[in-house]
Order: C-alpha cells, then structure tokens, then sequence
C-alpha cells in the first residue's frame, strides 16, 4: 500500500499536483458563500427541549432580544437627574423609535413608560413618566421621585444609585442587530453633542455581543489564521533553511484547511465560534505528518542519491505510524459528534475529515513535490541540513535528554507518578463555569459596558421562571354543574337548544368565554321557562371563568412574592418583577398611597379590577410580559448581575431545595427560561458529553494501539503520554482556578490526537530501530538523533506558530493558543522524556539485548551500564 | 338613468336615508361638524350595549362587556357618560363616569366595587387605552375637532378624504391622521394613524353601520394596531336614542346604585 501510493507519486507528479489543485479549488469556491452563526442558542439542537421551552416562553410573554443602551454620569451630584442629561436620554429615545427594525411598543425607557401618581385626595392619574425634558432642576428631581416609587422600574430603567439610566431596546430580528446598534451609537453621539450632556454611554445585550462577536470571528479568521500560518511557515524555514522544501507542508495546510472550510460550508453548515476554529486546530495536524517526512528525508537523503528512492523509503517507514496517528487522532475529533452539541458535532467531523484529508495529501503531494525539485535545490538542502545535523541546538541538546531519561528511568517515572496524582487533585477542583460575554477580552468595549451597566443596575442578565397551572378542577367541576342543570331542565321539558349541547369548556378553559357570551345572548331571547336554566348556567360558568384565571387569585400572587423573595435570597439575583409587583403599585396608588398599602388585595375581584385600571394606561401591553391573557402562566424576570453560568446554577439549585421543602400546589409547575439559563442547559450537556466521548475515544485508541503493536504494553505505553498530558493540562486549568469552558472542553480532543501521534512515532521506530541494532542503548541513541528532532520540531512548530493567537480578540481563541503551546509541550517532554524511561524499565521484555538472555539483565547492570 | 335608479331602490330597500344629490361639500369645517355630530351626537341621549374582543397578535383574546348611557348637553357640545361593566365577572359593576367638556380637561371617574371606592381620573392625557383594548379613551368619548387643523384632500363618490394634524403635536402620539367621511351619512368610516416616519401604524374602520331610529349608528368597528398587531372588534348592540334619559343617571350616585331601568335590554 504505502509503496504503491509512493510510486504513484513520485511516477505521476503532475498528476498529483492537478488532483491537489482541483480538490482545494473546487472546494475552494463554496467558501466565499459562507453564513456566520454566533447565536449561544445554537449549541444546543433546535428541537431540544429547554430551547423550544424557551422559545416558547419568549413568544408566550412576548419577550424580544434587547439592546441595552445604557447612561452613566458620575459628575453630577444629582447623576442621571439632570436636565442634560435627561434630555439626552429624551432625544436618544425618540431617535431610537424611529430606527426601523425596533419594536416600538415595547421599547422601555424614561420618556416611554407610565407614571402612576396619586393627584390630590381621591384621585389618581396616569401620565408618561417623561414624555418631555425636565426644563428645570425640580421637574428633573420630580422624576427621581416618580421612578423610586415604582419597583417595577427602580433598578431596571434607573440605577438605584441614581447615577445611571438605561434603554431597553427590543428588536424584531437578530440579524437586524448590528446595523442597528450602530445606527444607535450614531444617535447617542450626535444627541450628546446636541444636549451638551457629559453622561458615557455604553451598549451591551446579548444581540450586540453576538454580532461583535460575529466580527471579531471574521477578523479572527481573516488574520490570525494566516498569521498562524505564516509563523509556522518561517520557524519550518528556520529547521529545514529550504524555502522550496518548506513550501510543501504549507501547501497541504492551506489544501487541507481551504478543502475542509469548503466543505463545510458548501454542504450548508453555518460557521459557529466552534468551526470556525477548525483552520486553527487542522494546521499544525496538517503540519506534523510532513515534518516527520520531511525531518526523515533531510536526515537520509545524500547528494548523488535518487530523491524518488530516498522519499519512496521514508515513505515506507512512516506510513504506517502516520496512518495509525491520523486514524487515532481523527477518532479523537469524531468522538466529538457524540457530544449533544451539534457546533461541537459539526468541529468534530470536519476536523476528523480535515486530518484524514491532510494525511492523504502528505503522503501523496509530499513526494510528488520531492521528486519535483531540482539537484540544486536538493543539494542546498543538504547544505542546510548537514550543517545542523552537525551543530544544531537541538542536536547537541536532544542526545543527553535521552541518556537522562534511561538514566534516572526509576526516579522520573516516581515524578510522573507523582505529577499524575497532583494532576489528579487539580482536575477535581476544576471550575465548571462559561459566560459568553467573557469571550471576550475585558478592555473590550462590550466587556467594558457589561461591567460599567452590572455595577449601577441590579443586573443586565436575564432568566424567566415560568410558573403554570395545568389544574383543570375549575373546568371538569363546572362541566359537572353544567350537566345537572341540563339534565334538570330536560326533566322539566325545557328545551334549551344549542347551548345544551355544548358544556364542554376545553381542557384549558378555552372555550369558557365564548359560551359565556353565547349564554347571554341566548338569556335576551329567552321565554320565561328557559331563563331560570340560562341564568343558573352562566352563574356557573361565570365562577368557573373566574376561578380559572389563576394568577388573578391572591394566593397565586402571594406564592409569586415567596418565590420572588426566595430568589432574590439566592444572593446572585439582582433583582425580580412579576405580576404582584404590578398590582401592589396600583392598589397603593388606588388607596393610601402610601406603603401600608403596599400589598396583595384581598380578592380576586379586586386584583382583576385593579388590572383594569392598569390596563387603562399607555402601555396595557406591558401586562402580558408578566402573566398570559388566560392567566393561566405568569413569569417571573430575574436580573442577574452576572453572566456566568455557576451563579445561574446556584439560583437554580437553591430554588430547587426550597422547592423541596416547600412542594407548589398540586396542577402548578415551574420550568426556567432565559439565556443565562440556556447556556447552563448547553454547557451542562457539552461537559457530561465532552466526557463521555474524551472517555470513549481513549478505549477506542488504546484498542488500536493494541492492535497496532500487537502488544498490551505498547498499546498501554502509548498511551501514557495522552494520559498524562491531559490530566495534566487539566490539572493545572484546576489549580490556578481557570473556569473550564466550551475551548478548554474541545482541547481535550485536540491533546488525544496529538500527545498519541507523538507516542506512535517513538515507540514505532524505536521498535524498528531495535530490529536491525538489536540494542537498547543503540536503539536509543539514535532515538535520541532524527526521530528525537522531528518530534521536537514539530512540537516547537506548533506551539510557537500559534503565538499569534496571544494577542486575537477573543478569549477563547487566545485560550486555544497557551494550552495548544502548553499540550504540545507537555506531550512532547513526556514523550522523550517518560517514554524511554519506561522503555528502560521494561528493556528486558520489550526491547532485549540481541543474543542476551533474561537473566543477564538485573537491576544492578542497568544501573552500571547506564552510569557509565 | 336607470342604473341611478335601481341604485336608489338599493339604498332605500337597506334602510338607509336618502340624502338629495346635492353638490358636494366644500367648506372642510362643515365636514368635520357634521361627521363629529353624526359620530359622537346621534339623538339627544342614548344607550348601547357594547362588546370588546381584544385580540392580540398572538390570536389570544378577552373580553370586555358594558353598558354605555349618554346625554348631550348639547349638540355637537358638552356631554355626560356612564359606562356599565358586566363582565368579565370580576370587573362586574366597576363604572366609569365621564363629564366631557370642550373648553377644559374632562371630568372623568371610577367606581371600583371590590374596593367600594370611587376614584377621580386626574386629567392626563386622553390617548390611554381604554380598558386595555386598542382603542383609546379618546377614540370612545371623541376628540375635540378643534385640536386639529383639517385639510380636505380629496373625495371620490363615496367619502371626502381628510388629512388631520395636532394644533399640539405634544399632546398626541401621531404625527397625523387620514379620516374617509361617508358622504352620505357624514359617519367617519375609516382613519388610519401616521408616525413621525410617516408610517400608518394604527387603523379604525366601521365594518356595520345601521340605521337605528332613523340615525345611521356604526354597529360594529375594528381598531387595528399595525405596529404591535393585535386588533380590537367592537359591537354595539341594543341601541337606542332619545330615551329621555334623566339627568340624576349621570351622578355619583349612580356609581354605586346602578340605574337598572336604563341597563336593561330593550325589549324587542
């Protein structure tokens, strides 16, 4: 097989090079076609049932993604309250309202929300909060006083240190949002200039992250990828100091990577903060196989020798650890698709495709290139190579990292064990915890605006608890009633005509008020007999109205404000508002006004009545963002200070303890809703599937290592630079408290591919090498010379070609870079320094002496040989 | 000629009054006048039961039902109101009373019966919703003619055309709006709301008008709310004129005692 590959190759070049050319071309040109996906939604399924739940949720409640516009003035010893700055956020307002896109009705803002005030004695009035600028200080400070006796407000459109106020902006479509938002910053610049107010403006809301983060994804790809590539590029340059050598890896990185991006998007996948990463995770993968080619081929080619002959026989002894290294690591990728995550799905195969494809153009574009060259330009690379064979830093420094590692065999595999166990620990302390707004870098302007508004106001973040009541006893006990009165008056030979057909309200009461209505008709034309039935009917159907409304009951509102008061004990809840925060502030206003009337009314009559009068406002809309039309459903609106995902399972646990303690009525339920509740449900499934497919992969790969060496201790050797790699790597994210978020999950996969390549290569041709010396030392010795290098170059190229990941601007693809750089380290120093070691110790069954017998070998001679 | 007077058979076969053919007018204030009377002034006094299916763009509705007694204290002038809720059950014997008057703010009240409380409706402005449908309290009481200023823009052979805008754009949402008056029956048949941008986000058509006691009364109308969607359908029912109403039926008292002899139905 990999002969035949070889001598296609090197026979048919040009072959090769059309094939290569048209792959990457063809696939080339769906690129440009390319859709980008930064929703956090989408990690998780369409139809998963916390999303649909929540999308349900928004559309019940006629919730809308908001930009948050939100003002800051620290100089004014009145804050927001100043008449410049009020009328700034006057103008900006009304600006917004035209911008087209935002959903004018439920945008929230000073000079778009009602007042409601007590007007003297027995009078009250509803009135815009702010419909025009304060003129003068003492209508500005009027508004202060307005704003504080309304909870629903206080903290949400006002800070409660009075110095920031903010603007809800509700938009139809996601898509709309960056053009939007900068139709926005256009506004507040020029109303700023106009109101000569001094107040710093800041956006946030998930819809602008989102498409910042959409950008900066672009940019990521448009720049650092390539710059990625151009570092690896120049340090190959540095090893091989053969541009036209040099030049082959980076043809099969760009293949690969270009072939499967086209790929992707050609079949249709939209391009999530997860693929949009795979060019990042393809090229050094893409890399590695011909450095190895590459590293062997510089070593023993010769001038004079047959380029075709040489690249033939390197080819021959890589290609099966290279196969088994592309197969073990695209195994490591593919597990991904195991994880419920379909962005992560989606990363996975494409990667696992994209390594498969990469090891196919090595090993077929390599050597066609090879044979391809000149005699000149063969000949200068043995110039280049000779001369660091000879003088190298990594030649003088590879040879005595081999000799201390058979050396010290027992002493280093006691440090590993002991790193293991302290890695071990680490990884039991690791932070399960991801915030999307912290995807970015915290000079970020949007970083700078979440910190900034989450300081002032109870909180930007939100989450809903649904609360709904399935019980149907107000309908079936109707039903009930209703056929005994027909049943009567079928006795009495009354006949009632179609109303006596149709006593059956629904299940949820739907059908309730129409037959209210058709009864009153029908009582108008009654005769005299039929009235008495009518009227009895309606009577019935009227309590049965009236009690199904739930969340018009007074001790479904007083459950809401135990609810309310149990979150917000939580600690991490800002603030609530729901449904008796509304009618607590009319009741105050319809009686006293003052806060002894503060309170839950007494009966359901008087919660609906003073409903009404609410709903006699500008804004009677505003009640359904609190309860549905059937009152069957309310919500209840947290404001999070903080994104992170820890802090909204914190809520959610200690709200399932007290429900525990404090079961809901029988026929109610509670169900969250939310981002910051969807990325919990999504980051919860990525790490219970990150772990599940990182464990199935390695009993895939130590299987195959098995197999491969047909040896149960190769294969278990094989994997120990894996293991401890990434126990390590893990280790350390546990130790130094880094929260373990969606890039630290996916690296994992990326450790199981590459620390097993590494391990492949060295224990494969430290076994073939031992064949023809028959001698451990031998062997090792010339370990310690190419195979030693390749693994170091390629560790080297790696991690130092993606430094320029250091300085992208967003976190996630700055964290791909360190642990990338770090996992490279760390598997290569326990591949070179672990593996011999081990090798070492197990000499006598692994690796014999030629001609020696068992006993020859004890502890003592090791120790002597080794020492000398 | 005989298209015309088949036409002619039309109308009077449907019941509604036959206008002369005289010329059209031209004098705008006229129009506005008179589609004011024919809209807001129909008889002396009247009552009407009234029906609200608020839809909202969800599909999800409720309901509103009420009893509405009128009085003018003259025509085209002051007048006096009192609305009767009946249900839902809950809201069942809230009213609201309303004294409208045209040179200042009206006098407007509330009877909550859970509460037994009655509460004074300070003068805000009248484009609040009323009981939370899409119409607003103005829309139900009338908007003084005399906010606006009336341009006629054009007529066809069914309705003059107006184009109207606040004398005060501070104390309206819109920017202007578009009034379709029946040329026949001066009844404003449709008025379509524009923003600031100019867009028509707010719409009232009259879908049934009947000629009840020789008065043609819109019996049912439609506000939609273009921006927010959603609609509001209103039905009037059992409509009477000319009752005699008294005028101690529109004091305070009849907040609590509701005055059952002019609630009641008419009997057919």
């Amino acid at each position: 097989m990999a002969h035949w590959i070889a001598n296609l190759a090197t026979s048919r070049p040009k072959t090769v090079y059309l094939f290569v050319a048209l792959l990457t071309f063809g696939l080339g040109l769906q690129i440009p076609s390319i859709a980008i996906d930064t929703d956090p939604e989408n990690m998780l399924p369409d139809e998963q049932h916390d999303r649909v739940f929540h999308n349900e949720t928004k559309k019940e409640f006629g919730l809308y993604d908001a930009i948050v516009v939100g003002a800051v003035n620290n100089d004014d010893p009145d804050g927001i309250y100043n008449i410049r700055s009020l009328a700034a956020m006057q103008r900006v307002t009304q600006e917004i309202l035209k911008i087209d896109g935002v959903v004018r009705h439920d945008l929230m803002s000073l000079s778009v929300v009602d007042n409601v005030t007590q007007d003297g004695p027995g009078a009250i009035r509803f009135e815009w909060l702010m419909r025009k600028a304060p003129q003068t200080d003492a209508q500005a400070v009027a508004v202060r006083h307005a704003v504080e006796r309304l909870p629903l407000l206080m903290n949400t459109l006002v800070s409660g240190d009075g110095k920031a106020a903010a603007i809800y902006v509700p938009i139809t479509s996601k898509d709309q949002s960056y053009r939007i938002s900068r139709e926005i910053e256009q506004i507040i610049d020029r109303s700023l200039a106009e109101s000569g107010a001094t107040d710093s403006y800041h956006m946030t809301g998930l819809p602008v992250a989102e498409d910042t983060f959409g950008y900066e994804m672009f940019v990521q790809m448009g720049i650092s990828a390539p710059l990625a590539g151009l570092a690896i590029f120049l340090l190959m340059l540095l090893f091989f100091r053969n541009v036209t050598l040099v030049l082959a890896p980076m043809i099969v990185a760009m293949g690969t990577v270009i072939a499967a991006m086209g790929l992707l998007i050609g079949m249709g996948y939209t391009v999530h903060i997860m693929s949009s990463m795979i060019p990042i995770f393809l090229m050094p993968i893409a890399v590695v196989d011909s450095v190895h080619i590459l590293s062997e081929f510089a070593d023993t080619f010769s001038d004079g020798d047959d380029a075709g002959e040489t690249i033939r026989q390197v080819i021959g002894h890589l290609f099966r650890p290279m196969l088994f290294t592309s197969i073990t690591s695209t195994i490591g990728f593919l597990s991904l698709a195991m994880t419920p995550i379909p962005p992560v799905q989606v990363f996975g195969i494409f990667v696992g495709f994209g390594i498969m494809l990469a090891f196919l153009l090595t090993i077929v574009f390599v050597p066609a290139y090879v044979v391809r060259m000149s005699p000149a330009q063969l000949r200068s690379l043995r110039v280049s190579h000779d001369g660091e064979r000879t003088a190298g830093p990594l030649s003088r420094f590879l040879p005595p990292v081999g000799r201390f590692s058979t050396a010290n065999a027992v002493r280093l595999m006691v440090a590993f064990m002991i790193v293991f166990g302290v890695s071990i620990l680490g990884v039991t302390r690791i932070q399960i915890n991801d915030n999307p707004v912290n995807w970015f870098k915290s000079d970020h302007r949007i970083r700078v605006a979440d910190e900034a508004l989450n300081r002032h106001f109870a909180g930007t973040y939100d989450a809903f608890l649904v609360l709904q009541e399935h019980g149907q006893d107000a309908y079936k006990q109707f039903s009930v009633q209703a056929e005994t009165i027909l049943d009567r008056a079928r006795q009495d030979g009354v006949d009632l005509g179609s109303i006596g057909q149709q006593a059956d309200p629904g299940d949820r009461g739907e059908g309730i008020d129409a037959m209210v209505m058709a009864l009153d008709d029908a009582l108008f034309d009654a005769g005299d007999a039929e009235v008495p039935y009518l009227e009895e009917l309606l009577a019935v159907a009227e309590i049965a109205q009236s009690r199904g409304r739930y969340f018009q009951q007074p001790e479904a509102l007083r459950l809401i404000e135990t609810l309310q008061q149990v979150l917000a004990d939580s600690g991490h809840v800002g603030k609530t508002n729901a449904l008796p925060d509304l009618v607590k502030t009319i009741n105050r206003e319809l009686l006293s006004g003052t806060a002894t009337d503060y309170a839950i009314p007494a009966t359901a009559a008087v919660i609906a009545q003073n409903l009404l009068v609410f709903q006699s406002s500008h804004r009677p809309h505003d009640l359904w963002h609190m309860v549905t039309p059937d009152f069957r459903s309310a919500v209840i609106w947290l404001q999070l200070r903080s994104g992170d995902n820890q802090d909204m399972s914190e809520v959610v646990k200690q709200l399932d303890e007290y429900l525990a303690d404090h079961p809901l009525p029988a026929g109610l339920s509670s169900r969250w809703a939310g981002k910051t509740y969807i990325n919990v449900v999504w980051q919860d499934a990525m790490v219970a599937g990150m772990a599940k497919s990182l464990l199935g992969a390695f009993v895939v790969v130590l299987i195959m290592m098995i197999v491969l060496f047909r040896s149960f201790i190769y294969g278990v050797l094989a994997m120990l630079p894996l293991t401890i790699t990434i126990t390590l790597i893990y280790g350390l994210i546990g130790w130094i408290g880094k929260d373990y978020d969606m890039p630290i999950a996916v690296l994992s996969a990326l450790t199981l591919g590459l620390s097993v390549d590494f391990a492949i290569h060295f224990l494969e041709r430290a076994r073939a090498i031992h064949q023809e010396s028959g001698s451990f030392i031998l062997t090792m010795r010339q370990m310690f010379e190419e195979p030693a290098r390749a693994i170091t170059r390629n560790t080297i190229v790696v991690a130092v070609g993606f430094t320029p990941l250091l300085v992208a601007p967003l976190l996630p693809y700055v964290t791909v870079g360190v642990f990338l750089a770090g996992i490279m380290a760390v598997s290569a120093i326990v591949t070179l320094v672990l593996l011999p070691a081990m090798l070492s110790i197990l000499r006598n069954r692994l690796l014999p002496e030629a001609g020696a017998g068992p006993l020859a070998q004890t502890d003592h001679g090791l120790e002597v040989e080794h020492e000398s | 000629m005989k298209a015309d007077y088949v036409a002619s058979l039309a109308l009077v076969l449907i019941g509604l009054p036959l206008y002369s053919h005289a010329e059209d007018l031209t004098d705008v204030g006229e129009i506005v006048r008179r589609a004011n009377l024919a809209a807001y002034y129909a008889g002396a006094d009247g009552r009407s039961d009234a029906r609200m299916r608020i839809r909202d763009s969800q599909g999800r509705e409720q309901l509103r039902q009420f009893t509405i007694l009128r009085r003018d204290r003259e025509d085209g002038g002051d007048q006096d109101f009192m609305v009767f809720f009946s249900r839902p059950a809950d809201v069942r014997g809230m009213v609201f009373q309303v004294a409208k008057h045209l040179d200042r703010d009206d006098d407007r009240w509330l009877y909550l019966p859970g509460l037994d409380l009655v509460k004074r409706i300070s003068a805000g402005d009248k484009r609040t919703s009323f009981v939370g449908s899409h119409f607003f309290y103005e829309d139900v009481s009338g908007r003084n003619p005399s906010d606006d200023h009336h341009v006629l823009t054009g007529s066809d052979a069914q309705y003059y055309v107006l184009e109207n805008t606040p004398k005060d754009a501070a104390t309206a949402e819109f920017k202007s709006y578009t009034l379709w008056v029946d040329k026949q029956t001066f009844l404003p048949m449709k008025i379509e709301y524009a923003n600031e941008t100019g867009q028509i986000y707010r719409r009232v058509e009259a879908l049934e008008v009947k000629l009840i006691q020789g008065y043609p009364t819109v019996t049912r109308s439609r506000m939609d709310d273009l921006q927010g969607g959603g609609h509001t359908l209103l039905e009037f029912r059992y409509t009477s004129f000319d009752l005699g109403l008294p005028e101690d039926v529109f004091s305070e008292r009849s907040l609590r005692n509701p005055p059952r002899q002019w609630l009641q139905r008419p009997s057919k």
